[in-house]
C-alpha cells in the first residue's frame, strides 16, 4: 500500500524524469499563498496603437459617455424618502440643487432649441455648479434665476414653474430668517459679552 | 455567463443609463428570463422603477420579451449585445468612412436611440449638420435621406421587427405583448417617404424673443400633431454587417502585411464580390473565378490577367491558406476560407500575447508546440534548442496561464504516471476562450481605475468646468484680456498640471479600451466561427 515510505529516500509514484526534474533535489518551492494581486511583469507593456482614426475613435467614445448621460434614457437614482415632517425644512433637496434638475429639464427638451451662447442660460449654468457647492443660495441669484425663468424659452410644464417659484417664495423668506433676531436685541452688551467670554471661538 | 462579463456588463449599462437599469440589467443577466414582478420582488425595486428600466432596455435592443403560458410577459437579457455598447465608437467610425458625416451621424443617432423611424432620424441629423454649417447655409432633408437609403441598402442598417396587422374581425382580448415579426425580404426595404425639408439651427441668442415663448412653446406642440408617415416602422443598425465588414479589414490588412498591396487589394475584391452571395457565418466564401475576379478589380488597378493569375496562385500556395483553389474552370475557381483565415489571426494574437508576456524564448516554444501539435517535455528541449531547466520552467509558466495544456497518453490501462506520456499541446479553442476571458476582466479593470481617476479629481474637474464656462461667457459679453486673463489664473499652475496629468491618463485608458476591444472581436469571431462548423 504504502510502498518504500521508510526506506532511502523519496520513491515517487511516476517517472520524475517524464515531468522534467533530474533524479537529484531541488524541487521548487511548495506555494504557501495565493499569487499577488498585482503580480511583477517582466516585460512592459506594448505602447498603444496611435493614428488620426485611433484619436478620432477615443474622442468618439468620450463624447457618447458625455452624451448618454444627458439623455432621457439616463435614469438616475432618485432621493431616499424621508418624513419631511420631522427633519427642519432647509434640510428638504430643492429641485433646483439636484443635478437631475437641469439635465430632466434639457431631456424633455431633446428635440427643441437650447442655446449655451445664451448670456441668460450660461450664467444659471454657473450658479446651479456653484450651487452644487455651497449648498445655499444668495438672494441675488435666486432673484436672477426668477429673472432667468421668466424670460427662458425652454418648453417646461407650467406646473414644474409654478412648483419652483414657491420654493423660491419659500425659500427667499427662509434666507430672511437666516439670521438670529436675538443677535442685534441687546446692543449695548454686545461688545461687553464678547470681550468676556473668551472661550467661544470668533470667525 | 461568467462573473468577468456580469462585471463587465455592470459597468457599461452602469456608465450609460444609471444605476437603476444597471441593476435591473444585472439581475436579468443572472438569473435569466423573469417575469415582471419577480423581477421587482428580487431586486427589491420598486415597480414602477422596475417598469421605466425595461422601457429603456427593450428600446436598446438589450432585452427582449416573450408570452409564456396563462399570459405571463417574460423578459431576457441579452448580455453579449451589452458587452457591443464598448463597439460603439468603432461602429460610427467606420460610418464616417464609408459614408462621410452624414452617414456617421445616422449610425449614431440610431445607437443612441435603439431604434428610431427613419423621419426622425433624418430630421434629426439634418438639424445637427446644419448646426456645424457656416451661417446661412442648411442640410437638406433629401440628402440625408438618401445617405439613409444607402445604408439601408449594403445592409448596415435594418428595420426591426414590426407590430403584425391585426385583423378586425378577431375577437378574443389583445394579447399581453405583441408578437412582433419581421420577412426576411423587408428587411432592408425603405418606406417611400418625401421628406421635405432643411435642417433646424439653434436660434442664436440675437434672435431670442424674449417675450414670446409661449407662442412658440404651441407652434411646437402643433407641429409634433402632424402625422408621420413611416409610423411603426423602426430602424436600428445591423451590428452583424459591422462585424461581416471588420473582419473583412481585418484579413485584408493581414494579407497585406504578409505579401503586398496589390495582393490584399485582389482579396478586397473577391471579398466585396462575396459581400451578398455569403452568409457572414460561412466557413469559406463563394468560388469565384479568376475571369470574374479580374473583370471586378477596381477602375484604378492595371494589372494583367497573366499577373492576376500568378498573385491568385500565390495567395492559394501561402502556408496561411487564406485563399484556396476550388476548381479550375473560368480560369481557375478560387475561395478565400473565412474560418482558416480566423483561426490564423487568433493564432497570431494568441503568440504575440506569449511573446510580450514571457518573452520570445518563451514564443519560440509556444510556436514550436503549436506546430507540432504534440511535444513532450524532452522533445521540446531538443527542438527549442534551449537548456532544459529554462525550457521546463517557461513550459509551465504557460501551462499555469493555460496557454498550454497537457496531454495524457496512457500505455496501460491502469494509467499509471510511470507508464504515461506526458505531452504538450496548443488548444487553440480553449486559449482563445482563456484569452477572451482576461479580455473582459482587462476592460472591466480599465473602466474601474478611469472611474476611479475622475472621482479623484472631480472637484478640480468642476472647478475647470466652471472656469471655461465663465470664460465663455466673458467672451460673449465682450471682455477684455486682463480680465480672461484674471479669471484663467483661478487655476493655478500645480492644478493646470494635475489636469493635464489626468486628461493623459483618461485618454490612454480610453484607448486601451478600444485596442482590447479589437482582439475581443478577433476573439469572438474565432470562437462563433469554429462553433458553427
Amino acid at each position: 500500500m504504502a510502498g518504500n515510505k521508510g526506506r532511502g529516500r523519496a520513491a515517487y509514484s511516476f517517472n520524475i524524469e517524464a515531468v522534467g526534474f533530474a533524479r537529484g533535489e531541488k524541487l521548487p518551492d511548495v506555494v504557501l499563498k495565493p499569487p499577488p494581486l498585482f503580480p511583477d511583469t517582466d516585460y512592459k507593456a506594448v505602447p498603444l496603437k496611435t493614428g488620426e482614426g485611433e484619436d478620432y475613435m477615443r474622442a468618439l467614445k468620450q463624447e457618447l459617455r458625455e452624451t448618454m448621460k444627458r439623455m432621457p434614457y439616463f435614469i438616475e437614482t432618485p432621493e431616499e424618502k424621508q418624513d419631511w415632517r420631522r427633519l427642519p425644512r432647509e434640510l428638504m433637496p430643492r429641485k433646483k440643487c439636484k443635478k437631475v434638475g437641469p439635465k430632466s429639464k434639457k431631456a424633455t427638451d431633446a428635440g427643441k432649441v437650447t442655446s449655451l451662447t445664451n448670456t441668460a442660460d450660461v450664467l444659471k449654468k454657473i450658479e446651479e455648479l456653484e450651487k452644487r457647492d455651497d449648498g445655499e443660495k444668495s438672494d441675488e441669484e435666486t432673484e436672477e434665476k426668477e429673472g432667468n425663468k421668466e424670460k427662458s424659452k425652454e418648453g417646461d410644464d407650467d406646473e414644474d414653474d409654478a412648483a419652483e417659484q414657491e420654493e423660491y417664495d419659500e425659500e427667499e423668506q427662509e434666507e430672511e430668517n437666516d439670521y438670529i433676531n436675538s443677535y442685534f436685541e441687546d446692543g449695548d452688551d454686545f461688545g461687553a459679552d464678547s470681550d468676556d467670554n473668551m472661550d467661544e471661538a470668533t470667525y | 455567463m461568467t462573473q468577468a462579463e456580469i462585471k463587465l456588463c455592470s459597468l457599461l449599462l452602469q456608465e450609460h443609463f444609471g444605476e437603476i437599469v444597471e441593476k435591473i440589467g444585472v439581475h436579468l443577466i443572472r438569473t435569466g428570463s423573469q417575469p415582471l414582478r419577480v423581477i421587482a420582488h428580487d431586486t427589491g425595486t420598486s415597480l414602477d422603477q422596475v417598469k421605466k428600466a425595461l422601457c429603456v432596455l427593450i428600446q436598446h435592443n438589450l432585452v427582449t420579451y416573450q408570452v409564456h403560458k396563462r399570459g405571463v410577459v417574460e423578459y431576457e437579457a441579452q448580455c453579449s449585445r451589452v458587452l457591443r455598447m464598448l463597439r460603439y465608437p468603432r461602429y460610427i467610425y467606420t460610418s464616417k468612412t464609408l459614408y462621410s458625416d452624414t452617414g456617421e451621424l445616422i449610425v449614431e443617432e440610431l445607437l443612441l436611440n435603439g431604434k428610431m423611424t427613419m423621419s426622425a432620424v433624418v430630421k434629426k441629423v439634418a438639424d445637427r449638420l446644419t448646426e456645424t454649417m457656416e451661417d446661412g447655409k442648411t442640410m437638406d432633408y433629401a440628402e440625408v435621406s438618401n445617405t439613409f437609403v444607402r445604408l439601408a441598402d449594403t445592409h448596415f442598417v435594418q428595420r426591426c421587427p414590426l407590430v403584425p396587422a391585426t385583423e378586425n374581425s378577431d375577437p378574443g382580448p389583445p394579447p399581453p405583448a405583441p408578437t412582433l415579426v419581421i420577412n426576411e425580404k423587408d428587411m432592408y426595404l425603405v418606406p417611400k417617404l418625401s421628406l421635405i425639408g432643411k435642417g433646424k439651427r439653434r436660434r442664436s441668442s440675437e434672435e431670442d424673443a424674449a417675450g414670446e415663448p409661449k407662442a412658440k412653446r404651441l407652434k411646437h406642440t402643433t407641429e409634433n400633431k402632424e402625422p408621420i408617415p413611416d409610423d411603426g416602422i423602426y430602424w436600428q443598425a445591423n451590428l452583424d454587417r459591422f462585424h461581416q465588414h471588420f473582419r473583412d479589414q481585418t484579413i485584408v490588412s493581414a494579407v497585406a502585411n504578409r505579401m503586398d498591396q496589390t495582393s490584399s487589394e485582389i482579396v478586397r475584391t473577391m471579398l466585396r464580390m462575396s459581400e451578398i452571395t455569403t452568409p457572414s457565418c460561412a466557413p469559406f466564401t463563394q468560388p469565384l473565378s479568376s475571369n470574374e475576379i479580374f473583370r471586378s478589380l477596381p477602375v484604378g488597378y492595371n494589372i494583367s490577367k497573366q499577373v492576376l493569375d500568378q498573385y491568385l496562385t500565390l495567395l492559394a500556395d501561402d502556408p496561411l491558406e487564406f485563399v484556396g483553389k476550388s476548381g479550375d474552370s473560368g480560369g481557375g475557381m478560387y475561395v478565400i476560407n473565412l474560418h482558416k483565415a480566423l483561426a490564423s489571426l487568433a493564432t497570431a494574437t494568441l503568440e504575440s500575447v506569449v511573446q510580450e508576456r514571457f518573452g520570445s524564448r518563451c514564443a519560440r516554444i509556444f510556436r514550436l508546440v503549436l506546430q507540432k501539435k504534440h511535444l513532450e517535455q524532452k522533445q521540446v528541449e531538443d527542438f527549442a534548442m534551449i537548456p532544459a531547466k529554462e525550457a521546463k520552467d517557461m513550459l509551465y509558466k504557460m501551462l499555469s496561464e493555460n496557454f498550454i495544456s497537457l496531454q495524457e497518453i496512457p500505455k496501460t490501462p491502469d494509467h499509471a504516471p510511470s507508464r504515461t506520456f506526458y505531452l504538450y499541446t496548443v488548444n487553440i479553442l480553449s486559449a482563445a476562450r482563456m484569452l477572451l476571458h482576461r479580455c473582459y476582466k482587462s476592460i472591466a479593470n480599465l473602466i474601474e481605475r478611469r472611474q476611479f481617476e475622475t472621482k479623484e479629481n472631480k472637484r478640480l474637474l468642476e472647478k475647470s468646468q466652471r472656469v471655461e464656462a465663465i470664460i465663455a461667457s466673458m467672451q460673449a459679453t465682450g471682455a477684455e484680456e486682463e480680465q480672461l486673463q484674471e479669471i484663467e489664473e483661478m487655476i493655478t499652475a500645480p492644478e493646470r498640471q494635475q489636469l493635464e496629468t489626468l486628461k493623459r491618463n483618461v485618454n490612454k485608458l480610453d484607448a486601451s479600451e478600444i485596442q482590447v476591444d479589437e482582439t475581443i472581436f478577433l476573439l469572438e469571431s474565432y470562437i462563433e466561427s469554429t462553433m458553427k462548423r
